[in-house]
């Protein structure tokens, strides 16, 4: 038996404009497992980028229960969801979301300043991930120096730096060619793979979706597809 | 944690720098205020003090006019008659009682004609001015009552008529006076550039016989300064008294002390009037602070939504931002403090070359802490609110943030 990592119980995401009440999710019920690799897709509008922010923590539901390992999230602080943001997610981003005041390492190493580590610690721990991902060289590079592909892996790097449970990616390869997004995601399902992460992505690309075990198809705020495709192979067995 | 903030702030401060120094010039320029102009305050406090401390406490001086007005009647010519001189040489426990005179008056030296400030002093007590007054003798030797002989201030040779020599001669009212004395500085430049002359004399080519502009008393041993004050105080009053009718001119009677403590708490309450001003100087630098710091918030709404999103707290959020406005306030209060004491340091080095004032610059520790300590304050108050709001963003709005 699978252990269930993330439960959503009917969720809804309501915003007021004026008047208007807008629903983006309209009673959303998921389960996410350890080591499941999850992809939402849907069209604009579809509300799979909202559900990943809630399911991610950086966004509380109008109505409904987030349950991560059993906790009740709703239920937690600001600063009590800033820690589980910090220890058990990782987060990616389509636009890299980097600080560009600081060099790739101290990008790195910035989420272990919140948790407390040491800098000798920090230090080590970042050169080691940045050296993960392809970058050892240019870990004193600031983000404006290097390219879109780098970045992102830079992003990579920072979402590990915690070692958390899950990733939780935001179309990671949506700013990206075709070949540089192709590397990114070899480095993600390595992850998966490899280092058994949890990886939820939202993605509109089909090729990236393929590689994943559930598929998650969502319009008008609501689950309209939700099927496991069995799938268990690599990005390289593919190729 | 701290020295993470520090070294992050400082990163994001050189990010913007030409914002980020015109904000610290904003405190540079309060504290630099603040450091000057207190510094300067004491220091004239001090040297003013000096002046009096020269004094001795067994002198008392009476005055024509109320205390209160004392310039005024001094300016208006106010007098003191002889019939008062001799009240207070009466009163119980007077020593020695020194009229003084003082006018303007026409001097005659190597050809230059000048009005001066001249004044007329019985040469025979001319012990009191050295031992109660603080004279001494830069040059030459004191002169001897009854003669035509001239004692100057030491500005005299220097800025009245310049390349004055002892021994040489000068004319007044035309009559020869020769130089015998020049007096080490006072400590103002009015008093230096005074000409004093034998009092017999004065009246003599002056006409004036009547009255002095004030008078010093000195106290017989085993007396008490106050209460030979009170006594002369009630030897002019009776006087006054018998001369009913007659326009009773008010008068003062003052201890030397009592000069020092009026002087100290004047002067104290001119500093803390100072004080004030100059700390608005900082609080104008706190606001700049603040709408510096609520820009850059609006700036790095993005940013502050990344930290967020890799698990920074709200107080985490809200330490950088404070971290960051209070590294501005410091460096602020340095650079002030600084600059302030170097332009303090400036003023009394022109003011020992030029003696146009005597000034003295006394940075205090307090001072330096406080100029570094009410900056770095003022920094994190202005901080707050920004800081606050900061740390309020909800990481995915702050996200979405263009």
């Amino acid at each position: 038996m699978e252990k269930t990592l993330i439960k959503l119980e009917n969720i809804w995401k309501v915003y007021q404009l004026g008047k208007v009440e807008l629903e983006i999710l309209k009673g959303v019920s998921l389960q996410v497992s350890l080591g499941d690799f999850v992809a939402l897709m849907g069209p604009s509008g579809s509300g799979k980028s909202t559900l990943l922010h809630v399911i991610g923590c950086l966004d509380t539901p109008s109505r409904g229960n987030v349950f991560l390992e059993g906790q009740d999230l709703s239920k937690l602080s600001e600063d009590e969801q800033a820690l589980i943001r910090g220890k058990k997610i990782g987060f990616i981003f389509q636009q890299f979301n980097l600080l560009h005041n600081l060099n790739a390492l101290e990008n790195v190493m910035l989420p272990m300043i919140f948790q407390g580590i040491s800098e000798v610690q920090r230090k080590e721990k970042a050169k080691e991930l940045l050296e993960s991902v392809g970058l050892g060289d240019r870990i004193m590079h600031k983000p404006s120096e290097l390219s879109g592909g780098e970045q992102q892996r830079i992003a990579i790097a920072r979402a590990l730096a915690n070692n958390p449970e899950i990733i939780v990616a935001d179309e990671p390869t949506g700013n990206l060619d075709s070949k540089t997004g192709k590397k990114i995601m070899e480095i993600l399902i390595d992850l998966h793979q490899n280092k058994k992460k949890t990886l939820v992505i939202v993605t509109h690309d089909p090729t990236v979706a393929s590689y994943a075990h559930s598929l998650v198809n969502m319009k008008d705020g609501q689950i309209v597809s939700n099927h496991n495709t069995g799938k268990e192979y690599t990005w390289k067995e593919n190729v | 944690m701290i020295k993470e903030y520090f070294k992050i702030s400082v990163k994001s401060l050189r990010t913007r720098p030409v914002r980020s120094w015109l904000t610290i010039l904003g405190i540079v320029i309060g504290v630099f205020l603040i450091v000057s102009i207190v510094s300067l305050g004491e220091g004239i406090k001090t040297t003013i003090m000096k002046q009096l401390k020269m004094m001795g406490g067994d002198l008392i001086m009476v005055m024509p006019g109320e205390m209160s007005n004392m310039i005024t009647s001094m300016a208006g010519g106010l007098k003191l008659s002889n019939e008062d001189i001799k009240a207070i040489e009466k009163a119980d426990g007077v020593d020695v009682v020194v009229p003084t005179k003082y006018m303007a008056e026409t001097m005659k030296y190597g050809g230059e004609k000048k009005l001066v400030f001249l004044y007329g002093i019985p040469f025979k007590n001319i012990d009191v001015f050295q031992s109660q007054v603080g004279w001494s003798l830069q040059e030459g030797r004191w002169p001897l009552p009854g003669k035509n002989e001239l004692i100057v201030g030491n500005l005299v040779p220097e800025e009245v008529f310049p390349g004055m020599r002892i021994e040489t001669m000068a004319t007044i009212s035309g009559r020869d006076f020769k130089v015998v004395g020049i007096l080490k500085s006072l400590g103002s430049k009015q008093d230096d550039q005074q000409i004093g002359i034998d009092l017999e004399i004065y009246e003599k080519i002056t006409g004036e016989r009547e009255g002095a502009a004030f008078v010093m008393a000195t106290i017989k041993n085993g007396y008490n300064a106050d209460q030979v004050a009170e006594n002369i105080k009630n030897k002019l009053e009776e006087t006054r008294k018998k001369r009913k009718g007659e326009d009773a001119s008010p008068f003062s009677v003052i201890t030397s002390e009592k000069i020092t403590g009026i002087v100290g708490s004047v002067m104290g309450i001119i500093q803390l009037a100072v004080f004030a001003f100059a700390s608005i100087g900082i609080i104008v630098g706190g606001i700049g602070i603040m709408n510096t710091m609520y820009t850059s918030v609006h700036e790095r709404t993005r940013e502050i939504g990344i930290l967020k999103a890799i698990g920074a707290t709200n107080r985490n959020i809200t330490s950088l931002f404070l971290v960051e406005s209070g590294i501005i306030g410091l460096i602020g209060g340095v650079g002030g403090t600084g600059l302030g004491i170097l332009i303090a340091k400036i003023l009394e080095y022109y003011g020992q070359l030029h003696p146009l004032f005597y000034i003295e610059a006394s940075v205090s520790p307090f001072i330096i802490l406080f100029g570094l300590g009410f900056s770095f304050l003022v920094g994190c108050i202005a901080g707050f609110l920004p800081a606050r709001q900061a740390s309020k963003l909800k990481p995915v709005d702050a996200l979405r943030y263009e």
